[in-house]
């Protein structure tokens, strides 16, 4: 298994934006490309084609990230754990390559900023660091640092430069105001504190005008602070009257001199910057999620708006109205369905959320919600009539695909939450695996619409965690994380077959002749076993790392997939238990892998949200 | 399940092929229809519109045109100022220097001089042999009051009085007798009158014993009362006798 005949993995494209980034979305200055994190990849995106390119070196979440005024660099900033030190990756855009990496910073870098001129850049550590550090961007070797605040203060948050001057930079966060004077020749850099007098206010964001006059600061009390840059006094704060709700989160001048606002609650205003009331020049809209970066196009004719929701609003100017352009999932993307025989759409599920994604576009189709329940996994009808889903509140819900309406619930299914669920072909059954470690069989008829418990098969001690049916419905396979797979015999309802193993089963898969399958699980094997009788046919080391959490086979049996915690997504030739391509991407755990029916495109999900979609290789 | 049945295939999203827009429409009478205004022009109206006054440019609404026109302002002077001096020079100001007269004083000086009457010299007298003198006339040597007009006459002054008084007297004296002649009034007689004051001292001499007979420790509210009350009688019988031996006539009102 040498490493000069595995191929890789042609990325299509991916659906994940790390929202909670703040400032986190930037327009670069070429206006042609759209830069956001993603996990621990920062991706590059092109506004006109879509298409994206993808910047890799973090090793945690991405937590920051800035562009220099030209657009010649990137840089951006991660957290890691506790006690070890926190990269900050400066790279060539034109290059698209990582270009230095710097690391002084500890835990996390809070955020990050380039002089105009880009000679220095200016970095700040996080709470657990509480440092500024000036880096010279000639040598990439740090100039110089300081304890961003006084002890008394609070963590800080932003930093930014000032517009005309290499040397001048302001810090803000909670109880401190700075603006900091570089001393490149005593590799000194100076603060002085701003008086805010009997303000008390935690600054999220600040923004410099033009001129270097003044600078406008955001705070989570909804306000904006106008700072006198000469003088560091505050020359006026509002508005006093409508607050914005949950604080100011994004901030950007427009050539004017009104400022765009992007508040917690979600609300995008263009307010007055030149008065201290802050008046409202257009009515404010409201977006789904709260704001947590604006980013301007050029002067601002368009501008785009990320929300925590892991959605970008584009806005133009003069009409004011959002128009949504990309949206994602916000929270660890649990399963994956593909329509039975249909490779231009498939559904996810994460959290409360279930989407359903055109293949070609990577647009979502329809977004299904229930609040406060978090949806296990999915499953379409054969007939494509009904998606099928189950509940951590123990509920199976059947939804129509279209409208997205409730079609039917079945309480009660599970008393811990459904974990796993499989459809039969015919549509007359939904079998469903519990926490508790239950496999249920319901009867589903259409005319009328009822569902009934058929059998209720108490053999596995823990969480059902995957659910495979035979394709003459006469059986079914269920892992579970007690370390056993059983194939139950679904005409009388008793175990088959029982598969046992030191390991938390993750996925089982039936190979298309239905005479074996292949499990996974935490112990990073895939196994092959004999389903009449049980046996172990063969054992494959799927992973060096982590679990293996998700596996697929093709229709043909020939080749099959896995992605687990290790990151990668590896497709297997079958017979020969070689991997053949490995896909790089994912930053976050990979929970689930499937191929599409047509075997056009993989896809896989992780824990960060993200969807990856994957160009499957096309072999004789 | 009733109503048409979803399917997820449906969601497919389907390129609906856009048909080719028509070319723009045009009405084949458009031609017909300019040639038919052009023609037409209205030919009954002929006057043309109302010839009116052109406004003037620069007949425009003026700023603060429509403000009242208040008069022209003065400036306020007090009443006094004609008589003031002109004010002290103030401390930048410079006096005028060098300023010349072409006065000859020499020459008025002695035509002054010249024209002049000498002045009397006014007399002295000398009471020393050295020669010592004084002024004659506020020396008391010359007679100067005894030979005044009025000098050993009543003055003016006291003449007025007299005949003041005289009139006052007259006057009063023709009231009482008017008075008397309408019996208004009585005449107090001389025996009346002594018995009265006779009378008020005897009052005076009983409440003057009982007095004396007073305790002398006035020691005791009821006594100081009593004490004071006393004196405050005999005080005012004081008064009444002092009162009637002044004088020597008295009426007596009837009413």
């Amino acid at each position: 298994m040498g490493s000069d005949d595995v191929n890789k993995l042609e990325l299509l494209s991916t659906i994940g934006f790390n929202g909670d980034v703040n400032g986190g979305l930037i327009i670069h200055p070429d206006r042609e490309h759209m830069v956001y994190p993603l996990g621990c990849t920062v991706i590059v995106r092109n506004l006109n084609t879509n298409t994206q390119e993808f910047l890799t070196g973090h090793t945690n979440n991405v937590s920051c990230l800035t562009v220099s005024k030209s657009g010649k660099y990137l840089a951006s900033g991660q957290v890691t754990h506790m006690g070890f030190k926190a990269d900050i990756i400066v790279w060539d855009y034109k290059a698209r390559s990582l270009l230095y990496r710097l690391t002084l910073h500890k835990v996390k870098v809070e955020a990050l900023a380039f002089s105009p001129n880009e000679l220095y850049l200016v970095s700040l550590g996080g709470q657990d660091d509480g440092s500024v550090v000036a880096w010279n961007l000639k040598t990439a070797q740090a100039v110089c640092g300081s304890p961003a605040a006084v002890q008394s203060a609070g963590t800080t948050f932003t930093v930014k430069y000032a517009n005309n001057s290499d040397d001048v930079f302001i810090t803000a966060g909670d109880g401190t105001l700075r603006v900091w004077e570089l001393d490149l020749q005593n590799r000194k850099i100076r603060p002085t504190e701003c008086n805010m007098g009997q303000l008390k206010r935690i600054v999220k964001c600040v923004e410099v005008d033009d001129q270097d006059n003044f600078f406008y600061c955001g705070t989570t009390s909804g306000d904006i602070l106008k700072i006198n840059m000469k003088t560091k006094l505050v020359a006026n704060f509002g508005p006093t009257k409508g607050k914005f709700s949950q604080g100011i989160a994004d901030i950007r001048i427009l050539k004017n001199g009104d400022l765009l606002i992007g508040a917690g609650d979600g609300t995008v205003a263009l307010v007055k910057g030149t008065s201290a009331k802050y008046s409202l020049v257009k009515p404010p809209r409201k977006v789904s999620g709260s704001v947590t970066s604006v980013a301007l196009r050029g002067e601002g004719h368009q501008f785009f708006v990320g929300t925590k929701m892991s959605q970008i609003f584009r806005f133009n100017f003069t009409d004011f109205k959002e128009e949504l352009i990309m949206s994602a999932h916000y929270q660890p993307v649990l399963d994956i369905a593909f329509p039975s025989g249909c490779s231009a759409l498939y559904a996810t599920c994460s959290g409360n959320d279930i989407r359903v994604w055109h293949t070609q576009t990577s647009r979502e189709r329809l977004r299904i919600t229930v609040p406060n329940m978090i949806c296990h996994a999915i499953e379409f009808m054969e007939d494509g009539h009904s998606l099928i889903t189950a509940w951590n509140d123990g509920k199976i819900r059947a939804f129509l695909p279209e409208s997205g309406k409730l079609l039917y619930i079945i309480n009660n299914a599970h008393n811990s939450g459904v974990t796993a669920i499989a459809t039969t072909s015919d549509c007359q059954r939904i079998i469903s695996g519990g926490g508790e470690g239950q496999v249920r069989v319901w009867d589903i008829s259409t005319n009328p619409l009822t569902q009934k418990l058929k059998e209720a098969m108490k053999e596995h001690k823990s969480t059902v965690t995957c659910i495979k049916v035979m394709s003459d419905n006469k059986q079914c396979v269920t892992a579970s994380s007690d370390g056993t797979c059983i194939i139950w015999d679904l005409l009388k309802f008793t175990r088959f077959q029982m598969v046992l193993a030191n390991t938390l089963f993750q996925c089982v898969c039936y190979h298309p002749t239905n005479h074996q399958i292949i499990t996974s699980g935490t112990d990073r094997k895939v196994a092959y076993w004999d389903t009449f009788d049980g046996s172990q046919i063969r054992e494959v080391d799927g992973s060096m790392s982590g679990s293996i959490n998700g596996m697929d086979i093709s229709p043909d049996g020939k080749q099959l997939i896995t992605g687990g915690d290790d990151k990668l997504v590896k497709i297997w030739d079958y017979n020969c238990g070689t991997e053949t391509d490995i896909g790089e991407g994912h930053s976050g755990n990979i929970t689930r892998v499937k191929m599409c029916p047509n075997l056009q495109f993989a896809v896989s999900v992780s824990t960060d949200g993200a969807i990856l979609l994957w160009k499957y290789p096309c072999r004789e | 399940m009733d109503g048409p049945v979803e399917s997820i295939y449906n969601l497919i999203p389907t390129v609906v092929e856009q048909p080719p827009k028509p070319p723009r429409y045009n009405s084949k009478f458009k031609p017909m229809v300019k040639n038919e205004i052009k023609q037409d022009r209205s030919p009954n109206k002929t006057m043309g519109p109302a010839k009116v006054a052109v406004p003037t440019p620069g007949d425009f609404l003026k700023k603060r045109s429509k403000e009242p026109v208040l008069g022209e302002q003065t400036r306020f002077a007090h009443l006094d100022d004609s008589s003031k001096k002109p004010p002290v020079p103030r401390h930048d100001e410079r006096p005028l220097l060098g300023i010349r007269t072409n006065k000859n004083f020499i020459n008025t000086n002695a035509v002054e001089n010249i024209m002049s009457v000498p002045k009397k010299p006014l007399p002295k007298f000398v009471d020393t042999r050295r020669g010592d003198n004084n002024f004659l006339e506020p020396s008391g040597l010359v007679p100067k009051y005894t030979k005044k007009g009025d000098y050993g006459q009543t003055p003016e002054y006291l003449k007025k009085r007299n005949a003041e008084v005289k009139r006052a007297q007259e006057e009063y004296d023709a009231y009482i007798r008017e008075r008397m002649k309408l019996g208004a009034m009585q005449q107090l007689s001389l025996e009346e009158r002594e018995e009265i004051i006779n009378g008020l001292k005897k009052n005076w001499e009983e409440l003057h014993h009982q007095y004396q007979g007073l305790s002398v420790v006035t020691d005791t509210a009821p006594k100081k009362n009593r004490k004071e009350r006393m004196e405050a009688e005999m005080k005012q019988l004081e008064r009444d006798i002092e009162l009637i031996e002044k004088h020597k006539i008295i009426y007596i009102g009837n009413n």
